[in-house]
């Protein structure tokens, strides 16, 4: 469509990286901003848990004469310890609990997020590079059916498989924490291998891999060296859109009690604790782990929509 | 297009089966399973472990134990309940269940058109403006916001603050209590309805503002046609990737269903499916996931055909 042209957008003898052209794009968007900020906030609050709380998360502090847990914000025990943000039913202090959930949340988002990459993108490039043969038709039918599950109940029936808790698999224990990564990870691991298949047909279209196939390069180098690094972009942009995702089922399956276990601090947990206490008008024992779960979803989508409009300039103009 | 749509049709059936396999052989897995539920602290023995495995036919190899489930699927028979309601049929509860569920779902359904729509087109039309804002920032709140962050605020705000009934949950069938049976579907029906309403609503968004850029609506509005035929027109071409959305959010619908069943205590299949995964009875959580992929693979169909309802050009196969 016809726009007009800003000044300075065309201009003869400048030259930009492709790194400044993505950091223009990217910084035009005020919300994409914002929820590069968000996600600052969150790496930090996950990084520095342990210096930004101000008590142990699963130590219980006794309510003073004539109160009881869970006790409101800006509280104090006996011994004058302030609950900045109040303390939860057994007397634990929500802030801290709060900082601790923030960090295990995102520390399973980031790990089956990266399992699912591996995985998936590993059968997308795979079915991509053998586009129209039978290791293709494999791959993308199981995509298909794994899709067909809907993914939270699919997540659901995967932790039902393997049991609440910790599991014994052979000599094997895996601890609970590595198997919600693993579960969210096979969940969500079929759109990672979509996409990347769709951008490998794309890449394989263009001229420089036909050019580095007639300087007879290997199909594992093409693909390895040549395509590989151009599919970077869209993968990140699904990652950072997944990520809102993978949070959201995270803390759906704490919420269930089929996630996170006691005494573990985890945001949806505390959620699904605070639901006993509604009825006392204990609101902050929900809206603080609720706010925070929101929060994190808000921003990784913010950013994700942000990067993808970045990288995609063409797009993003006709959306907006 | 009929040869086509037996296809799509064949396909759907297969990729049951294959799915039905993928999560029979799933939870059978883990040793113990069932067995373990059953028998009762302190009374566990090779012997009764031994008698209820062969009870429960679980002592047999496992392509007959498929066979058998598989055999009873055919005949709509999902087995009989193990722990949650012992010697129960599994397909019949599911099937009383199921009500509960789908009526949820219309009425979700039913919001989420009633609030997309209306906010959509009027986004599109009044692109940028103050209204346009407004709807996005709403929306974009909508899909960040947790179902059941939203439910308990729901829970708070109205069931405490307003009226007690409409909060309590639990569920009441339309034959005996009419005005009880709305009241407590609506709270439920508002947090699946107004999340689906967010990404429906933004993709009505999209392609309104797509289809008001072409030709035929530049044309439309230059023979001067009055805007309300334009609009119309538009929202017709635009029509293809909502009902995407639409047939997305209700193919998923169990995944939000689990979330609100659990919160407002609707005895419908997705609390259903969390209550097998907690008691380990391995029939009632292959029944529920069986019937969640069937639903998707329905309503995946009925989303190929209303495609060629929408937009009469698209032929499917040689274009007979």
């Amino acid at each position: 469509m016809a726009r007009e042209i800003q000044s300075g957008e065309y201009e003869l003898g400048t030259h930009r990286t492709l790194l400044q052209e993505f950091w223009r794009n990217f910084r035009r968007n005020k919300l994409s901003l914002v929820g590069g900020v968000i996600v600052l906030f969150y790496a930090f609050l996950a990084v520095f848990a342990p210096l930004l709380a101000p008590y142990d998360p699963i130590e219980q502090f006794d309510a003073p004469r004539g109160m009881r847990n869970p006790m409101p914000p800006l509280s104090r025990d006996e011994d004058g310890r302030l609950f900045l943000l109040g303390t939860d039913k057994f007397g634990r202090d929500i802030l801290s609990r709060a900082i601790y959930g923030t960090r295990t949340l995102l520390q399973v988002a980031v790990g089956s997020i990266s399992i699912a990459m591996l995985i998936g993108v590993t059968m997308g490039a795979v079915a991509g590079y053998r586009a129209g043969t039978w290791v293709d038709e494999l791959l993308m039918r199981a995509v298909d059916i794994m899709l067909s599950f809907p993914s939270l109940v699919l997540a659901i029936a995967l932790v039902g498989a393997f049991g609440i808790g910790k599991i014994q698999v052979g000599p094997f224990t895996v601890s609970n924490i590595v198997k919600i990564m693993l579960v969210i990870a096979v969940t969500y691991s079929p759109r990672f291998a979509r996409v990347m298949r769709a951008v490998v047909l794309q890449e394989m279209a263009k001229d420089y891999v036909a050019a580095a196939r007639i300087s007879g390069a290997s199909g594992a180098r093409i693909l390895l060296t040549e395509i590989l690094p151009n599919t970077i972009p869209p993968i990140i942009v699904q990652a950072s859109l997944m990520m809102a995702t993978t949070v959201l089922t995270t803390s759906s399956l704490s919420f269930l009690g089929l996630g996170l276990q006691p005494p573990r601090p985890s945001l949806g947990l505390m959620l699904n604790e605070a639901r006993d206490y509604l009825f006392w008008g204990a609101w902050w024992y929900a809206v603080v782990p609720g706010g925070l779960i929101t929060l994190a979803i808000l921003g990784f989508n913010l950013l994700g929509d942000g990067l993808r409009d970045a990288l995609d300039p063409r797009q993003a103009r006709r959306r907006r | 297009m009929r040869a086509y749509l037996l296809k799509r049709f064949l396909f759907g059936l297969l990729t049951l089966l294959v799915a039905s396999f993928l999560i029979f052989s799933i939870l059978r897995v883990v040793p113990g399973g069932p067995v373990d539920a059953l028998i009762e602290e302190g009374w566990d023995d090779p012997e009764l472990r031994a008698q209820l495995r062969h009870k429960l036919g679980l002592d047999l190899p496992f392509h007959l134990q498929y066979a058998h489930w598989l055999g009873g699927l055919f005949r709509g028979d999902l087995g009989v309940s193990l722990v949650l309601y012992q010697g129960e049929s599994v397909g019949r509860v599911i099937l009383e269940r199921f009500g509960v569920t789908a009526q949820l779902a219309l009425l979700s359904l039913a919001i989420a058109l009633l609030i997309a729509f209306p906010a959509g087109i009027a986004s599109a039309l009044w692109k940028d403006r103050f209204l346009d804002h407004v709807f996005r920032l709403v929306a974009l709140s909508g899909v960040s916001t947790p179902n059941f962050f939203l439910g308990i605020a729901l829970i708070v705000m109205i069931g405490v603050g307003l009226r007690r009934e409409w909060g309590a949950g639990g569920y009441v069938p339309f034959g005996e209590d009419p005005w009880g049976w709305f009241l407590r579907l609506l709270l439920p029906a508002i947090v699946l309805g107004t999340d689906h309403a967010a990404s429906i609503s933004r993709m009505l968004r999209t392609s309104m503002l797509d289809a008001l850029g072409r030709e035929f609506v530049l044309t439309a509005k230059a023979m001067g046609l009055p805007r309300r035929w334009v609009v119309i027109d538009a929202l017709r071409n635009a029509m293809i990737p909502v009902v995407t959305v639409i047939g997305n959010s209700a193919g998923a619908l169990l995944d939000g269903a689990v979330i609100t069943e659990v919160i407002f205590r609707l005895p419908g299949l997705g609390s259903f499916l969390v209550q097998g995964v907690y008691a380990r009875d391995l029939p009632v959580v292959q029944g529920v996931v069986v019937v969640a992929v069937g639903i998707r693979v329905a309503v995946n169909l009925l989303v190929d055909l209303l495609y060629g309802f929408i937009d009469p050009r698209i032929r499917y196969g040689s274009g007979r």
